[in-house]
């Protein structure tokens, strides 16, 4: 901090240079001397309230949750049950299905909205009007989950906008109710998930693609790279920092996967589409099954936590190798 | 220097209004309304305007004014219910079920015996006293009669006169309504598993008219789902399925009742309530919107109707609980009942009050007259936790209409366990 003042001649010297700061007298510099100024603890006091509130908000919750799922709990009254919510989890056909769906989900948003940002990116890249055509798909992204879910939901019932297309191009086979049967159900809730998600990996991948050096590509169309062989062994390769927050959230965002199903399907018919998050949410907050769902909030947690950390273990050192390099 | 001083003074200022205000909503939970008026928490945004409307009547006749309170979040507002009723942070009253609902929340102890205010009003002819069950929980009453809505089936009377259909009086005067609509090219009956709950409403119908003893039982807990007489209601339900009456499963009661103002849908099972979802479609009672109560299956079964009414109910500690206590006092009283259910635009649990929409008037006038068996609906009946499972059940069956035999064997299970579970609360 003083270093920034000092003359070049006095630089071989700091401590000369910190006798003079003029404000602090040696009593004073004596008693910060024990956490000196910018050591280790001297951010405590200021770091505190931050701690403060993830505790309550973030970590108190979550033990609270684990110890809640050892109980079962209607709301009222609770009973010490120990591993018997986690056991009732394995029999319970609808826990299975529920974490099927959840599968499903991850597998799909994987799939659809990442590939479907990266490819529409790099068209969209150097093409004429591309930044309108990414405007027109970046748009959906504004609009919240629940109202995407209303508006899909007057396109997928079996009288919706869908089936009256299929049918008035004479595709009446192709007709179904989406929303009533499984797994169709679940698929067509990716497709509107994708629909509204692949905006925001547009943006971030059209990011990406500006932030690769134009040297690299010009070296790149020396050596006679173009087309396919370019995107794969050129754009590809410089977007991997981006693809791992892109691929990362997906994760996150599928694993979670809420507001569009409840206002589609509330998990249903007869809880078939329902994901862990709904699941938990039903059990907890319907039903009244407080340990209950608390033991599938933890599997989520854990399921989560897990394969973000692992997928970020995975990515991240090779990122940072590539950011420095770039 | 002062200009530097100013923003920081203003944002101590908005931090300690912020606090202030914090403070004072935490407070103001706490205090409750301030004196001469009461709090009443509900779940309908629909139901804020009769609400105010009966606040209002009450301020005249009982010095004292009911204030609706909505959330309107079913999940949101029972968390709030259900955590806060041993706290004195919770609502004073609370529009709440009735039925199993009821009983729930009355094991509790969380909410007050209101047994001699329902005496009280059955004294002056304010109340049918055949609702008295569905707010009873160990022969003490909690809860007062809100809304009186009838399950009816409606329909369109333009179209029925078009193709020489009149509302049916039998059974199979209702199957022969649906073969003739269906041949001239109209849906006969709203069907649904939309939105979850409604997917018991067939099996509710078609039960209470084949038996309606058996429905009362098989609610209460004395009769098993896999006995023959459920099955042969499933049955029945299936044998409609077979002859393509319904309408797709996943079309919602909005618009089904926007179908049946139009005349591609030829009947739709709801409660009264639907009349103003009908009227916002462009429906208007008499002309185009008609609603007969469905005929007994069984003639000699005891004639019988479907009923669904909220509770009033008032909580032990409740700020204002004096006051709270006091308004149910007031609650069936003729000139607050009139205000909230001319509002409302649905039945009225006080006989004396006539519904404000005729068709509903002319419902209740055949129910008091034919003096229907009034049986609470599905929802209400049994407990909360295995009728939201078995309505999912329900929702299978109407997609798989071949299920029913296992449909029925599942929701016995489920009604073994939950029972049980219900019996061995009761005795703790």
């Amino acid at each position: 901090m003083t270093g920034t003042a000092t003359p070049a001649h006095g630089a071989a010297k700091p401590t000369h240079v910190r006798r003079r700061v003029p404000v602090r007298t040696p009593h004073q510099a004596a008693k910060t001397g024990g956490g000196r100024l910018g050591g280790p603890l001297a951010a405590l006091p200021w770091a505190l309230p931050a701690f403060a509130f993830v505790g309550v908000l973030l970590v108190y919750p979550f033990f609270r949750s684990v110890y809640g799922s050892f109980f079962e709990d209607n709301g009222f009254t609770s009973s010490f049950t120990g591993f018997d919510n986690y056991t009732r989890l394995a029999d319970d056909p609808i826990f299975g299905r529920s974490l099927l769906n959840t599968l499903m989900w991850v597998a799909g948003t994987l799939l659809l909205p990442v590939l479907a940002g990266l490819l529409i990116a790099v068209a969209t890249h150097r093409m004429r009007c591309g930044r309108i055509a990414q405007l027109v798909i970046v748009l959906p992204f504004a609009i919240s989950g629940a109202a995407t879910a209303v508006l899909w939901n007057f396109m997928l019932t079996s009288e919706g906008a869908v089936n009256q297309v299929l049918r008035g191009v004479g595709l009446d086979g192709l007709a179904q109710p989406w929303l009533l049967e499984w797994p169709q159900n679940t698929l067509s809730m990716i497709v509107a998930s994708t629909w509204q998600a692949t905006g925001l990996n547009v943006v971030l991948f059209a990011i990406g693609l500006r932030a690769i050096p134009r040297e690299t590509v010009e070296a790149a169309e020396l050596d006679g790279a173009s087309g396919w062989r370019m995107f794969r062994y050129i754009t590809l390769p410089q977007l991997r920092a981006v693809s791992v927050v892109v691929v990362g959230m997906a994760i996150v965002n599928s694993l979670k996967a809420f507001d569009m199903i409840w206002i589609l399907t509330k998990g249903g018919p007869s809880r078939s589409s329902e994901t862990l998050a709904l699941s938990m949410y039903r059990e907890t907050f319907r039903l009244f099954h407080v340990g209950y769902g608390s033991a599938i909030a933890l599997v989520l947690s854990v399921i989560v936590v897990a394969s973000s950390w692992t997928y970020l273990r995975r990515q991240m050192p090779d990122t940072s190798t590539t950011a420095v390099q770039s | 220097m002062s200009g530097s001083r100013h923003p920081s003074m203003d944002r101590r200022t908005l931090l300690v209004a912020a606090a202030a205000g914090a403070l004072a909503t935490a407070c103001g939970t706490a205090a409750g309304q301030p004196p001469g008026k009461v709090a009443v928490l509900g779940d309908s945004l629909p139901w804020e305007k009769p609400m105010a409307a009966a606040g209002a009547a009450m301020k005249r006749v009982a010095s004292l004014q009911l204030v609706p309170e909505v959330n309107p979040s079913l999940e949101s507002f029972e968390q709030i219910v259900r955590s806060s009723l041993r706290t004195n942070k919770t609502p004073d009253m609370l529009k709440y079920w009735s039925g199993y609902r009821l009983q729930d929340l009355a094991r509790t102890g969380g909410i007050e015996d209101l047994t001699h205010q329902w005496d009280d009003a059955v004294a002056k002819g304010w109340v049918d006293p055949s609702l008295r069950g569905a707010f009873t929980y160990h022969r003490r009453v909690y809860g007062l009669p809100m809304n009186l809505a009838y399950w009816v089936m409606f329909y369109n009377p333009q179209v029925f006169r078009a193709h020489d259909i009149k509302p049916p009086g039998t059974w199979d005067g209702f199957l022969t309504a649906c073969a003739r609509l269906k041949k001239a090219g109209i849906t006969p009956l709203h069907g649904t598993a939309a939105d979850r709950w409604p997917s018991f409403i067939w099996f509710q119908e078609v039960l209470s008219r084949q038996d309606p003893r058996f429905y009362q039982d098989l609610m209460n807990g004395r009769e098993r789902y896999t006995d023959p007489r459920a099955e042969r209601a499933l049955r029945t339900i299936a044998s409609f399925f077979d002859k393509d009456w319904f309408t797709p499963m996943d079309l919602s009661h909005t618009d089904a009742a926007a179908a049946l103002v139009r005349g591609t849908v030829g009947m739709v099972a709801c409660g009264t309530w639907l009349g103003s979802t009908l009227a916002g479609a462009g429906g208007k009672p008499g002309e185009n919107v008609g609603a007969f109560v469905l005929p007994m299956a069984d003639p000699k079964a005891r004639p019988s109707v479907i009923f669904e009414s909220s509770a009033l109910v008032a909580t032990v500690k409740g700020a204002d609980h004096d006051e709270a206590v006091e308004a149910t006092g007031a609650w069936l009283h003729p000139a607050v009942m009139r205000a909230f259910s001319g509002a409302l635009q649905d039945g009225c649990p006080n006989p004396k009050v006539k519904a404000a929409n005729p068709v509903i008037a002319g419902l209740a006038k055949k129910v008091r007259g034919d003096k229907l068996w009034l049986l609470n609906r599905f929802w209400e009946q049994g407990p909360p936790e295995l009728v939201e499972a078995t309505v999912d059940d329900l929702a299978g069956f109407l997609l798989n209409p071949s299920s029913y035999r296992s449909t029925l064997r599942t929701m016995q299970g489920r009604a073994d366990e939950a029972w049980k579970v219900w019996r061995e609360a009761e005795q703790s």
